[in-house]
Parts: C-alpha cells; sequence; structure tokens
C-alpha cells in the first residue's frame, strides 16, 4: 500500500468542501419563489416553460412576465396543470390541462368565480343563444337556480335561422364567456381579463367590454363613448389608474367611470363583485323590460356608485326620466308585438318564426332600437334614447303597420288590425 | 499471442483513442435525444448530430492499424479542430436560448444546459493530445488528468444547473454535486502532485464518481419510468435525462486512463533510473 501525502489529501478534501459550500451558497441565493414549490414540476415550471416558449410563442411569454401574477410568483403549471374533471395531456415533461377554464382561476379566485358564475354572464349567456346544448343537468339546475327559465329554452332562432357557422364564427365568439365546461365550471376569466396578461386594467378598459357589447342590438360601448362619462374618460384617461387594486380603488384612480367601476367595482369601500347584474335595476335586454327580482336592491347598489360623483337629487332626476324612457319604450314594444300577434291569431302569419319580413321588422323594433333607446337612458347616452331609439321605434312601427296592412288586404281580413302608431294594445 | 499477451500490449495512449472515438460517436446519439426535446427548431442543431456521425469513421483507420495511424495525422487534427469549433459554437447557441438576454442567475439555470456541448472540446483537444504529445513521454498521462479535471468541472456544473432547474427538490440531487465537488478537487491535487499513493486514492475517488454515475442512471430511468401514462419517447427525451450520469462514469475511465500513464511511467522510469530516482514523478512539496 503506497504511503499518501496527508497534505494533498488535506488541499483535496479542502477544495472539495469548498466547492460544495460555495454551490450552497449560490443556491441559497436563489429567490424562494423559484424553489419554494410543493412539487419539482413547479419549480421547473419557473423558468423552463419559459425557454421553449420565448422562441415558440414569445408574446405570451412577455405578456406574463408583464402580469401581477408573475409579480406574485404565480408560474406556468399553477394555471395550466388539470384539476378535477379537465382532460390531461402530456407536454414534454409536464402534465398541463388540455384546455383552461374558469375553474383553473377559481383555484385561487373562487369568490370571482362563485360571483361570475351566478352572473347572467354565465349559463344564460350561453343559453341565449344554443339553449341548454352542452349543458350538464347539473349546471342545468345551477344555471336556473339563479335565473329561473334563463337556461331551459330553445336554441335562439336566429341562430337556427343562419346556420351553425354564422352562430359558431359570430354568436358563440361572445356568448361562449358562459360556455359550459367539461369540468363543470362555465366560461373563462380570460375574455375580460386576457389569457396571459391576466389583467385587472384590461377589464376596466370600456373597450373590453365593447368587444360584445356594442353593435345594434346592444350599443352600450357606443353609448358609453358619447356619454360624459366616456368623454371623460377618453380625454382624461392619462389620469386614470386602471391598475389600481380592486379592493383599495377610489375615485383618485377612476375620477369618472368606465363600465367596470359602476357595473362591477368595490369604489371606496363598495363590494366588489362579478356579477354585474348585481346593480341592475330592470330586464333592459328583453322585449318588454320588467324589473329583476333583485331590482330594488340592485337600484340602490347602482346608485350608491352614482352618489360617489353626482347629488342625491340629480342621481333620483337621471332615474326618473330613464325609468319614463323604459316604460313608454315597453308600451311602444307592447303595441308593435300586438299587429304581429293579431295577425297571428287571425291566420295570416304561422308560428315558424322569421319567414315573413314583417317578423324581422318586429324583431328589429325591440331588439334594435327598443334596447338602444332603453340603455341610452339609463347610460346618459341622449342621443340613443332619440335618433337611434325613439326615432328607429316610431320609422319601424310605421312600417310594421304597412305590412301589416297589406297582408291583411292579401289575405280578405283588411282593417281588422290596428292601423297607427299607438293604436294597438294586447 | 495469447490473451494475456494481448491485454499487456494495450497502452494508455490507445485506450485514450478509442475512448475519443467511442465518445464522438455516442455524443451524436445524446444529442439526438437532448436536441429532439426542441423538436430541433434550429437547422444548426443537426450539426452536432452529423458530425458525431462523421467523425468516429474518420478516427477508426487509425485506432485499427498503425500504418494508417501514421498516415492520418492531418485527419485526426481536421477532426479535433471540427470538435473544438463544435464545442464552442455549441456552448455560445446555448447560451443565446436565455442567457445573453438577461445575465441572471435564474436564465443561467434554465437555459439550455450550455457546458453540454464542451463535451466536443474535451475530446477535440484529447484527439490533439495523442497528436502532439509522445504517449511515452513526460507530458501526456498529465495532460489526460487535465482534460478529466476539465470533464470533471463540467460534470459539476451540468449537476448543479440541471437539479437546479428542479430546485434540488430531492435531497438526493446533491450527491452528484459533492461527488463532482471532490472529483474535481482529487484530479487537481493528482494532476500538480502525482505522488503513486495519491494517485491511488484519486482512482478510488474516480470509482465512486462512476458508482455516483451508474446510480444516477438508474434513478433518472426510474424516475422516467414512474410517469406510466406518458409513452415512452416522451419519458426519454422531456424526461431526466438519462444519460447525463454516465458522464460520471466517462470522465472517471478518462482520469483513470491518464493515472494510469502516469503510473506507467513513472515505474518505467524507476526501471530505467533506479529506485528511488522518482523525484520528478512523485516530489511532494
Amino acid at each position: 500500500m503506497p504511503s499518501v501525502s496527508f497534505k494533498s489529501v488535506f488541499i483535496a478534501v479542502l477544495l472539495g468542501t469548498a466547492i460544495i459550500v460555495a454551490a450552497l451558497l449560490v443556491n441559497s441565493r436563489r429567490p424562494s419563489v423559484e424553489t419554494a414549490q410543493p412539487s419539482a414540476d413547479l419549480v421547473r415550471a419557473t423558468g423552463k416553460c419559459a425557454e421553449c416558449h420565448a422562441r415558440e410563442t414569445s408574446a405570451v411569454v412577455h405578456q406574463f412576465e408583464r402580469s401581477r401574477h408573475a409579480e406574485r410568483g404565480v408560474n406556468c403549471l399553477d394555471c395550466h396543470r388539470p384539476v378535477e374533471g379537465q382532460e390531461p395531456m402530456e407536454h414534454r415533461g409536464f402534465t398541463l390541462a388540455r384546455s383552461l377554464t374558469a375553474k383553473n382561476c377559481a383555484q385561487c379566485h373562487a369568490t370571482e368565480y362563485e360571483q361570475f358564475e351566478r352572473s347572467r354572464h354565465a349559463g344564460p349567456s350561453w343559453a341565449a343563444v344554443r339553449g341548454t346544448q352542452g349543458f350538464s343537468p347539473e349546471q342545468i339546475e345551477l344555471g336556473e337556480r339563479f335565473h329561473p327559465g334563463w337556461i331551459k329554452r330553445p336554441a335562439h332562432p336566429v341562430g337556427v335561422l343562419e346556420g351553425e357557422a354564422a352562430t359558431v364564427g359570430g354568436c358563440d365568439a361572445c356568448h361562449d364567456i358562459g360556455k359550459p365546461n367539461a369540468d363543470g365550471s362555465f366560461g373563462t376569466c380570460t375574455e375580460c381579463h386576457s389569457r396571459h396578461s391576466s389583467s385587472v386594467a384590461l377589464a376596466r378598459e370600456p373597450r373590453t367590454c365593447g368587444q360584445c357589447h356594442m353593435g345594434p342590438d346592444h350599443s352600450q360601448i357606443e353609448i358609453f363613448e358619447e356619454s360624459k362619462h366616456g368623454v371623460i374618460f377618453t380625454a382624461q384617461r392619462e389620469r386614470f389608474n386602471l391598475n389600481a387594486h380592486p379592493k383599495q380603488l377610489t375615485t383618485v384612480d377612476m375620477p369618472a367611470p368606465t363600465c367596470t367601476t359602476c357595473h362591477m367595482s368595490g369604489l371606496e369601500g363598495l363590494k366588489v363583485t362579478h356579477n354585474p347584474s348585481e346593480r341592475l335595476a330592470w330586464f333592459l335586454f328583453a322585449p318588454v323590460s320588467t324589473r329583476r327580482p333583485e331590482g330594488n336592491s340592485g337600484e340602490l347598489q347602482m346608485k350608491e356608485v352614482c352618489l360617489k360623483c353626482h347629488a342625491h337629487t340629480q342621481v333620483e332626476n337621471f332615474y326618473g326620466i330613464a325609468e319614463k324612457v323604459l316604460l313608454s319604450t315597453n308600451e311602444k314594444v307592447k303595441d308593435a308585438q300586438a299587429v304581429v300577434a293579431a295577425l297571428r291569431k287571425d291566420g295570416l302569419l304561422d308560428d315558424k318564426p322569421f319567414n315573413e319580413p314583417i317578423e324581422f321588422v318586429e324583431f328589429d323594433l325591440w331588439h334594435y332600437f327598443g334596447r338602444t333607446a332603453k340603455h341610452g337612458a339609463y347610460m346618459g347616452g341622449a342621443d340613443f334614447v332619440q335618433w337611434h331609439g325613439n326615432y328607429e321605434l316610431a320609422r319601424l312601427r310605421n312600417e310594421l303597420d304597412t305590412m301589416a296592412e297589406e297582408l291583411r288586404t292579401k289575405g280578405g281580413k283588411g282593417g281588422s288590425g290596428p292601423a297607427t302608431p299607438g293604436d294597438a294594445r294586447p | 499471442m495469447t490473451l494475456r499477451e494481448r491485454l499487456g500490449a494495450v497502452t494508455p495512449f490507445f485506450v485514450a483513442r478509442a475512448f475519443a472515438l467511442g465518445n464522438l460517436a455516442f455524443l451524436g446519439v445524446d444529442i439526438l435525444l437532448a436536441h429532439a426535446a426542441n423538436d430541433f427548431a434550429l437547422p444548426a442543431e443537426w450539426l452536432p448530430v452529423a458530425f458525431s456521425l462523421v467523425a468516429p469513421l474518420l478516427l477508426l483507420p487509425g485506432l485499427v492499424s498503425e500504418r494508417l495511424w501514421a498516415r492520418t495525422r492531418a485527419v485526426d487534427v481536421a477532426v479535433a479542430l471540427g470538435s473544438i469549433a463544435v464545442g464552442v459554437a455549441g456552448m455560445i447557441l446555448h447560451l443565446h436560448s436565455a442567457f445573453f438576454e438577461r445575465q441572471s442567475l435564474h436564465d443561467l439555470v434554465y437555459t439550455a444546459p450550455f457546458v453540454a456541448p464542451l463535451s466536443y472540446v474535451g475530446l477535440g483537444l484529447l484527439v490533439l493530445l495523442n497528436r502532439m504529445e509522445a504517449p511515452t513521454g513526460p507530458a501526456w498521462a498529465s495532460w489526460v488528468v487535465m482534460l478529466a479535471l476539465g470533464g470533471s468541472v463540467g460534470n459539476l456544473g451540468l449537476s448543479l444547473l440541471d437539479h437546479a432547474q428542479n430546485g434540488f427538490f430531492s435531497a438526493t440531487e446533491w450527491v452528484p454535486v459533492v461527488t463532482a465537488a471532490f472529483g474535481t478537487s482529487f484530479l487537481l491535487v493528482a494532476m500538480l502532485r502525482p505522488a503513486r499513493g495519491f494517485l491511488w486514492l484519486t482512482l478510488g475517488m474516480m470509482g465512486v464518481q462512476a458508482a455516483v454515475g451508474v446510480l444516477g442512471f438508474a434513478l433518472h430511468v426510474l424516475a422516467n419510468l414512474r410517469h406510466t401514462n406518458v409513452p415512452l419517447r416522451d419519458q426519454i427525451i422531456y424526461g431526466a435525462p438519462i444519460f447525463a450520469p454516465l458522464l460520471f462514469a466517462d470522465i472517471s475511465v478518462l482520469a483513470a486512463i491518464g493515472m494510469w500513464g502516469l503510473m506507467r511511467n513513472a515505474a518505467h522510469a524507476q526501471g530505467s533510473l533506479g529506485v528511488g530516482s522518482l523525484a520528478h514523478a512523485s516530489k511532494e512539496g
């Protein structure tokens, strides 16, 4: 056995130990958010995902890196791992959910999801186009519990008329905010918050709501933009802090309201909600608007927001005028519907929807212009109350009456229906 | 020629050449797996695979025939320089994947493994060394140990950074780091103070390192097989890198070749100069 130099061994052991200590020290300098994870997969996801995706889908990496989620140490796998009821998918060493739903967000944002689940953005939104298609019995039961009659309904006749391609490419783009998911949840939160930026600011941006709340049948964004609220926001938007924390939001952050300020935000201590119906008094979107079951409470809650900027008398006066518009619009719509109902009763129209020009006129009358007049009144859009609302109601009513008269003449039953606007009564 | 005589004819120099050839060939397989995880996103990722296909074939004639060995010097030098170029370019490209954008520890951990391509540099240098130094001279074996030291430093870096990607979630992930640290320090001392006793001790350390490599291989395979729902191909490509731990055994073999050469030279010197004249080979200051 050859003799071994103590000095050599000492140097080797000392040097090896120094290397190990250095490695431990360097490792200890890593941020705990990278290492203090419940599984090795979650640790690897803190950097491994970005390694490929910075090259393959670079924008999502940059969006995420700028998000509040990233600031808080959320990593890709926190959202992308499958939760109960989701189909798993193997992806480069990670098990991911094949598609993400609101249920993934609900892992951390349970309250927000529950509010959303009870809102008309959930089940009723999808059912408005697709009826009960895609809903599980549990989802129907849940939706009906909060919105009786709004889930168990047939598919919308306009969608049926236009066909599947138009429904998928058109209607679904907005109405899938409440699409039933296989995991039992509804929709996705990304419709408003976007995927990887998961942004509060984006959800507070009026154009986000305007992706869907726009156009002739629900002109909310156009109405907002012409309202004083919208003008102030546009002119002074650099003074707005759309990134403010939802539970600490004040009028310093939002000196004038955007859609979310009135309908959802916890402005200066008010309760934040992800159910935009909570502060509403009427079913404005209905042909003939009725008071919501919780309408009184909704009106009071909305007025609390108004009172952050406006005097009590101003608010009451505004509501008074808006309600008068609503009631008069209801009358106009009911009268128009009565004309068509009378034609059906007399056998001059069958029960099949949208197979006669007059049915399109009747539909446009309430669906476009009735709604527009009411929304204009409640959102400070005078032009929409008048030119895009009541004027069109009058014009279409005239057209409807002329068509009805023609049908009666053709059917040999002239003169039994109302001939002038306002004559008809159910 | 008996088997004993045949084995006796095997020299450290011959084994080192076979080592270089075998490693260049095997790196192709390793890279085929490693770059598959990236779907060979860049055409340049095929370059080392192609190089590893061609280079061993160019080195093979010189290995099997002494006559051809004398005639293929230029080929070997070309292979060596090509190997070094592939390694350096690979390291730069790997660092390009993340680390050059932001020089942070995080990006160093999660960039493509920048140490890995340096295997080509080490092998290129070994091929060059075999052509530039006389195998029986005083320097060749020391340089082989030096290259093994470089490899050991590489192992240390790879095991540290690879396992850092898991945040050293399992404490066993520190075992290769500790082993590589002592492997490195012992090889460094063995190179600077090549006394016979310490060389034997370092060989023992290399044995431990090789055992850790084989154990790591087994652990990596088992870790991958745990995911029964994942196709085998995906387990091998995206799971724990199964060949990576075998680098420990590989570098131990190279170190053993170098130390074998050192001992052999010392024995020859002892034989020709007489007992006690090993001052050069075994002097301990």
